[in-house]
């Protein structure tokens, strides 16, 4: 097996909430099971002219999102050429947005984004912040900080990836959660997010291997740390 | 008629609230602006006839008003000054209360007040400062004060209206950037010779574009998160050249620094007695600020001289027959200052205890954990307790930094690990303690009531 090439898009511009967090945490349990691994960054004015096996994407501040947005356009094709052959796509905050049809700001402009999720986003005055937890199909309890101001809906033929149960979630008075399209995932959880749902991090790393060995079972890892800091983090929300 | 009763409803509530001991310092600050809103304004109009500085910032605000509050003594101009806990609008007008009597007179040549960043909008206006020192700006509780950006705009914003003098840090490209579109004369302070220990796996690079063209700045040197020698290739942007200027680093330790200091009268040899860059930036805004207010180079050098730290900001306090050295973290940024100058030079060994709690006042969000470099000290031999209401998730912390999770000790409660920490100490060896706010106001109320040494908050 060739070592998984892991694709950390804008880390300069997008890094906002211990985004870096995501990374480490998919290396260190790539790294316990003697997986080799390999981490690869784009950002604005570079091509991606390789194929990932992973594809990551955080937050970023308002001003920064904008010549993000703009660049993305042009990564555009390749990247749904990526989620068409199933790789593995974790999109936090911002790049779920930004993954998204469109967002619209909260002066009515329309930026265009890549349309990977079937969703849209729209800014709203209020903005949503505190520790949330949902109830995911997949995965199970998902623990993590949301702060964002856009309200995001998902259009037909997509699911969410949890129902909320406590915190706001994709919209104000929504009881969904992000989105959960085929291996690509897109949330508002931050906290790092991986971390502390051990359970989605080896979803990515699985899928990641199943590009090249099909049925590739991991190694169980010791996750009664990673558990009590989630729960822990669920009662304090 | 007023103003006098909302200054004797003050005093009276602060009376009351020393009775119970609270020591909630807005309080009498509360009930004034509710009598009179306007009173703030009135109070400073008749006070403080050399002016008032204005302290903000993300990291250093503390220490650095406490460097100039200690130059002015040394100096012999009078003043008065908040504390930390008092660093927004109705903690300043408590401040100014407590110091006036009821005709609202206070007796001071000069006022220095922390701002928290939030309230700069709020108190500017009122205070009229004649002196603005920004020391930084990094990302901190994005849950509370949101994005960078939007806190320089609003700088930028009130800083316009005022007939001010804005000390500003060169080497921060969001704080230099304030001094370009002001009719107020800016005085940059910067360090232009470092070549002490650097974080490697900084994830705290904030600002490291350029405001005006959204370009990347190119750095020449980089000391810590977005701090150095930059300048834009897209634009005029650039460092500007700093007026109070760092030429030379002699010497900079776990115990302190000295180096010379470059200003329009002369060069000056500084010994600063407290460890760490982030420490001489804040003695090199405190020097701007001495400097603008027409203090000589070498009174100011020699009160830095005798500098102590701040609150929780590596001040050495005994517990029992150990020294405990108390680090307050809040972001990811100061996370990585005291990374660079405690935890990270050899041999590593000092017994350290990590205290994460996300009440309000700390940030609710704990996500800059994984921001702050702790890969930098995975080879750290000392034994490592963590505590606090997120005790847990400083424990992942460090196991994804590559520590063995047997190795650690989990202690939530405060108190328990504090005990656990000192017995760890060998006689001779400092214990440290890294914590967020509300977790060292735990942390210093177990120290004084095991200590039998009073341990109380810096009073003015």
């Amino acid at each position: 097996m060739r070592p998984i090439k892991i694709l950390h898009l804008y880390p300069d511009r997008m890094n906002i909430y211990g985004d870096f967090g995501n990374i480490i945490c998919l290396q260190k349990r790539m790294d316990w099971r003697s997986i080799l691994f390999e981490y690869h960054t784009r950002s604005i004015g570079e091509e991606i002219n390789e194929t990932y096996d992973i594809i990551f994407m955080g937050g970023g501040q308002d001003k920064g999102q904008l010549a993000v947005a703009q660049d993305l356009q042009l990564k555009s094709r390749v990247l749904h050429d990526h989620m068409k052959r199933d790789v593995p796509i974790l999109a936090i905050c911002g790049a779920y947005q930004l993954f998204g049809k469109y967002f619209i700001t909260a002066e009515g402009e329309e930026i265009p984004g890549i349309g990977l999720f079937n969703a849209v986003t729209k800014a709203t005055k209020h903005r949503m912040i505190g520790n949330i937890t949902i109830q995911s199909e997949v995965f199970g309890m998902l623990v993590g900080f949301e702060n964002h101001s856009g309200e995001t809906e998902l259009l037909e033929g997509v699911t969410a990836l949890g129902k909320v149960i406590k915190g706001y979630g994709n919209a104000f008075d929504s009881k969904h959660e992000g989105i959960l399209q085929g291996n690509a995932i897109g949330t508002y959880l931050h906290g790092s997010f991986l971390p502390k749902n051990p359970k989605v991090a080896d979803f990515i790393i699985e899928k990641a291997i199943a590009l090249q060995v099909p049925e590739f079972e991991l190694k169980p890892i010791d996750d009664w740390l990673e558990n009590e800091a989630a729960r822990i983090a669920q009662k304090r929300s | 008629m007023r103003k006098s009763l909302a200054i004797t409803s003050a005093k009276l509530a602060r009376s009351v609230g020393s009775v119970f001991n609270k020591g909630g310092t807005a309080m009498p600050g509360l009930v004034a602006e509710k009598i009179d809103p306007q009173l703030l304004g009135k109070l400073v109009k008749n006070n403080f006839p050399k002016g008032i500085v204005v302290v903000t910032g993300t990291n250093g605000k503390t220490s650095t008003s406490k460097m100039i509050a200690d130059i002015f003594t040394k100096s012999g101009v009078t003043y008065i000054r908040n504390t930390a806990g008092s660093n927004m609008q109705r903690g300043i007008l408590a401040t100014i209360l407590s110091k006036c009597d009821r005709k609202g007179r206070c007796d001071a040549e000069m006022a220095i007040f922390e701002v928290d960043e939030a309230y700069i909008p709020i108190v500017c206006p009122y205070l009229q400062p004649k002196i603005v020192a920004v020391t930084n700006l990094f990302r901190d509780q994005l849950d509370r004060y949101g994005e960078l950006d939007s806190i320089a705009k609003s700088f930028q914003k009130s800083f316009a209206n005022l007939d001010t003098t804005l000390v500003l840090n060169a080497d921060d490209p969001l704080v230099a950037n304030l001094g370009g579109e002001t009719k107020n004369k800016p005085m940059y302070f910067g360090v232009s010779d470092y070549s002490g220990e650097k974080i490697i796996n900084d994830h705290t690079a904030d600002s490291i574009f350029d405001p005006n063209t959204g370009e990347k700045l190119q750095y020449l040197q980089r000391y810590f998160g977005h701090i150095g020698i930059y300048r834009s290739e897209s634009s005029s942007f650039a460092r500007p050249k700093p007026s109070v200027d760092l030429v030379k680093m002699h010497k900079t330790n776990k115990s302190f620094s000295e180096y010379d200091v470059k200003t329009a009268t002369g060069t000056q040899f500084v010994h600063l007695p407290i460890p760490g860059l982030y420490n001489i930036y804040n003695s090199l805004a405190a020097f701007a600020v001495g400097s603008t207010v027409g203090l000589h180079n070498a009174e100011i050098a020699s009160s830095l001289q005798d500098n102590e730290a701040a609150f929780g900001r590596g001040e050495e306090l005994p517990y029992k027959d150990k020294t405990l050295q108390m680090m307050l973290i809040k972001n990811p940024t100061g996370f990585n200052q005291i990374i660079q100058t405690f935890l990270k030079p050899k041999p590593q060994s000092n017994p350290l205890l990590i205290c994460i709690n996300d009440n309000i006042a700390d940030g609710r969000d704990v996500s800059w954990l994984w921001d702050s470099a702790i890969e930098d000290i995975a080879g750290y031999t000392g034994k490592i307790f963590v505590s606090g209401t997120r005790a847990y998730d400083m424990a992942l912390r460090l196991k994804y930094a590559g520590f063995s999770v047997d190795s650690l000790r989990i202690e939530p409660n405060i108190e328990l690990a504090v005990e656990l920490l000192a017995n760890e100490c060998r006689p001779s060896q400092t214990g440290y303690i890294l914590s967020t706010y509300t977790a060292m106001l735990a942390v210093r109320s177990t120290i004084a009531s095991k200590s039998g040494h009073e341990v109380k908050e810096m009073s003015q």
